[in-house]
Order: C-alpha cells, then structure tokens, then sequence
C-alpha cells in the first residue's frame, strides 16, 4: 500500500469511528447508567416517578435495538480529544473528526437544527434552518494532555434543555468548600424543578475563569462514572435529592442521579468561578473511539 | 391507564385529576417556541379554522418533528407557556409537553377546562407509536413547523388540572 493510500485508509478509519461513537452516545445509555437507573427504582416509593423512570429506562433499551435516537433533541456535538505524549496530531485528524461528526448525524440521523442566514438571521432565526442534519457544526475541539500512546476521543451530544438551566458564575466562597456547595445546591434545585428532563445527572466544574470551569464541566460529563461518586459528589446528590422534584419533576426521592464534579487549579482569591449544568435523564451521551 | 381519543370530550377531561396516567390515541397537533405565537396570533384574526386547523377538543404536543423523532421540549419556555391560556380559551383541552408550569397558567387552563399531561421524552418508543405525521402551517420553519400527527398510545401523567398542579 501506498503512503497516500494507507493515510487515506487512516483517514477513512477515523471518520467511521467517530460517527460510530456519535451514534453510540445518542443511541444507548451506559452499563454504569443503566445500573444507576436499575437502583433508584427498586428504591423508589412515588408510584409516579416509578413509570416515569421504568418508561425512561424501556426508551433506552428501545433505541439501542433500532440504534435510533433516545430522545428527538439529538444535541450539539462536543469533543474531547485525549493525546498522549507519543502521538502527533497533524491537520488530517481534525478534518477526518468533523467529517465523522457530519456522516454519525446523517445517519443516526441527528435533529436538522442548524441555523441559517448570517449573523443577525442566525441569531433571531428568521431565515429558518438547514435541512441537512449535518450541518449541524460541532462545538470547537478540546484537547487534553493523556499519558503513552493515547489518542481518544469523546463525542458528547449536549441537549438544548440543560443550556437553557445550566450557570457560569462566580461565587464568593468565604473560605468555606460548604458555601461553595450551598451555592451549587440552590442553583441545582432551582434549575432541576424547571428542567422536566429529571433525573439529572449534575456537571460541575470549579475553575479560575468562566472558559476553565465550563471546559472542567465537560471533562467531568465525559469521565464521570455513576459506579463512582466521591464523597463531596453524593453529599451534592443528597441535598438536591431532599428537594423531592423527583423524576420528570412528578415528585420522589431521586431527582438527581449522580454527580460530576471536577475541580481544577484554583486562584488566590476570594472567588471561584462555578459552571453547573443539569443535564437531562438521557445524559451524559458520550461515545468514545480510539485512534 | 386511561385510553383518551381526539377529540377530546369535556367530560372526559373533566373525570381527569393530577397524577391520572393516560394513554393518548387519534390525531393530534404538535408547535412550539416558533409555531404557538403564530398559532395564537392567527386566532387572534380569525384565520386558523380556514387554514383547516380544528381546534375543538384538539391536544398540541409541544415538540419539534423531525427525522430524529418528536419528544416533548420545555413547556414553560415564554413562548409556550404564555400561548397556552389562548389555545385553551380556542378549544385546546389538552397541552403535552414537560416541565413545570406557573400557577397563573395552571388556573388559566382550569378557567377554560383544559389539561396539562407530561410526557416522558421517549422518542425512541414513540417512534413505534406514531403512524403518520403531515405538516398543517407554517412548513417554512422546518422542525418547529405545526405538525398533525396519528398517535396509537402514547404515554403521558396529568400534572394540572382543574386549578392542582403536581408542582410545588
């Protein structure tokens, strides 16, 4: 085989893997989140939230059989690329992403929901949108140190309705983690109650500017386990829960399904800036593909 | 489970109370963010019955309809939730969609006999309940174009009605 020929097959590799974990994440739920689904309801007492969640769960097991979407907001695709020190990145490699990105939406498919006209049409959306579900761009591309040879990416598909609950803000934290957590805790019941999309798995990230905390947000929906919760993540979990908001916000014990939290360097200050977003009953939707 | 046909009875939605599960068959309209404003606005000068809407009895899912599927988004998003008084006042006696509601739109709905239900957002699993789907107004907004869809049993939990709310 040729050089040009076993790029181009490199090429090719990567953009099938890529789709394929974008199609992975918008089509099943996790074994680690199916587990966490399986226990709140054998230890849910509200008959309501019970179907609510026992329909959540049949949905999941639905669309991993047709490989069709879990829910009809497929999301915008974000990516985490994870290189290790014995890898190069060359251009081909962000090219062949964002062409996988486009093939996984058109053959999930993804929601056509790209927006079209220029700045200002695309803002108030007054020239309509895309028909072709591909033309829905992906969020710019995170890149993050890994150790030995790994090249892994993260496809993450983030639903409208946690954007619109979701917060970067700074918060005083008076030398106290709890004022930090008090903090987070009301913005999680005050943002899970409008949601409707419940139970919530919560993403947190605490950083030193709105960029850091968002991009330690996404780097804990990406890595978080539902197996695995530290012991600040379920004291979160706990509090939020005792609100009752309850799946699909029908009242009950589980309102918030696990917690993400991710706690980057911190500045010498009095502030930390805190990005939380509630994410929706089919979240995280992460795939993975290894390069 | 309670099986509920379109349209929509009085007394039917009458013998409905909060936490009722019910499973919705017949044809019914989907709008949201673009389409209900317009929808409103339309029965403000009279045109929605000659553009051969019928809204007497009639439930409006509030979802996007696209290749993905339908699922319901946020009802108490402004454009939403502030059409719902309108539309119930019309004949809508039934809104399907997700999220809590304000108690002001709850006693509107309640003054005008109509009905909040919450639906799962189970698109995968509506996908096998949805037999056709056509558009009825407003095509040029793609998803958020109003839809009229045949539905076989979707599944949904009454979460206000008569003035109670399943929301504190």
């Amino acid at each position: 085989m040729s050089d040009m020929a076993g790029k181009r097959s490199e090429y090719d590799s990567v953009v099938r893997k890529v789709a394929d974990a974008l199609i992975r994440a918008s089509s099943s739920f996790r074994v680690d989140q199916i587990e966490a689904y399986r226990r709140v309801i054998a230890s849910e007492e509200n008959p309501s939230a019970r179907w609510a969640l026992e329909t959540l769960l049949e949905n999941a097991k639905a669309a991993a059989e047709r490989r069709s979407p879990l829910c009809d907001d497929t999301g915008i695709p974000h990516l985490i690329l994870e290189a290790g020190q014995g890898r190069s990145l060359e251009g081909w490699l962000f090219a062949a992403m964002q062409e996988g990105v486009a093939l996984g939406l058109r053959e999930l498919p993804g929601r056509p929901m790209a927006v079209a006209g220029d700045d200002r049409a695309r803002v108030d959306q007054s020239e309509g949108m895309f028909e072709d579900p591909s033309e829905v761009e992906p969020a710019p591309i995170m890149v993050l140190p890994a150790d030995g040879d790994t090249l892994r990416l993260h496809v993450l598909m983030q639903g409208g309705g946690p954007e619109i609950r979701a917060n970067t803000y700074r918060v005083f934290h008076k030398n106290s983690a709890e004022a930090v957590v008090d903090e987070i805790v009301s913005w999680a019941v005050e943002s899970v109650t409008l949601l409707g999309c419940t139970p919530s798995p919560l993403a947190i990230g605490i950083g030193r500017s709105h960029f850091e905390a968002s991009s330690l947000m996404l780097q804990a929906m990406a890595l978080g386990d539902f197996g695995k919760q530290s012991p600040l993540e379920k004291d979160i979990t706990d509090r939020v829960n005792e609100s009752g908001i309850g799946p699909l916000g029908l009242g009950g014990s589980h309102s918030v399904l696990a917690t993400f939290l991710k706690v980057g360097p911190q500045r010498a200050s009095g502030v930390r800036i805190v990005c939380m977003r509630p994410c929706c009953c089919m979240e995280p939707r992460v795939g993975r593909a290894e390069f | 489970m309670v099986e509920i046909r379109t349209p929509i009875k009085s007394e039917v939605v009458a013998d409905l109370r909060v936490g009722d599960k019910i499973s919705i068959f017949g044809k019914i309209y989907t709008g949201r963010d673009m389409a209900l404003p317009k929808l409103v606005r339309l029965l403000g000068d009279g045109s929605a019955e000659a553009m051969g809407i019928e809204l007497d009895g009639s439930v409006i899912f509030h979802t996007a309809v696209s290749p993905a599927g339908v699922g319901p988004t946020s009802s108490n998003k402004a454009e939403i939730e502030g059409s719902m008084p309108a539309l119930s006042a019309a004949g809508v006696r039934l809104h399907l969609g997700k999220g809590s509601l304000r108690q002001d739109t709850v006693e509107a709905l309640a003054k005008h006999g109509s009905i909040y239900v919450v639906i799962p957002p189970v698109t995968a699993l509506l996908e096998g309940k949805t037999l056709s789907r056509r558009v009825v107004l407003f095509g040029e907004d793609g998803m958020e174009a109003m839809y009229e869809l045949e539905v076989a049993g979707y599944p949904a939990i009454v979460a206000a009605a008569h003035g109670e709310s399943i929301y504190r």
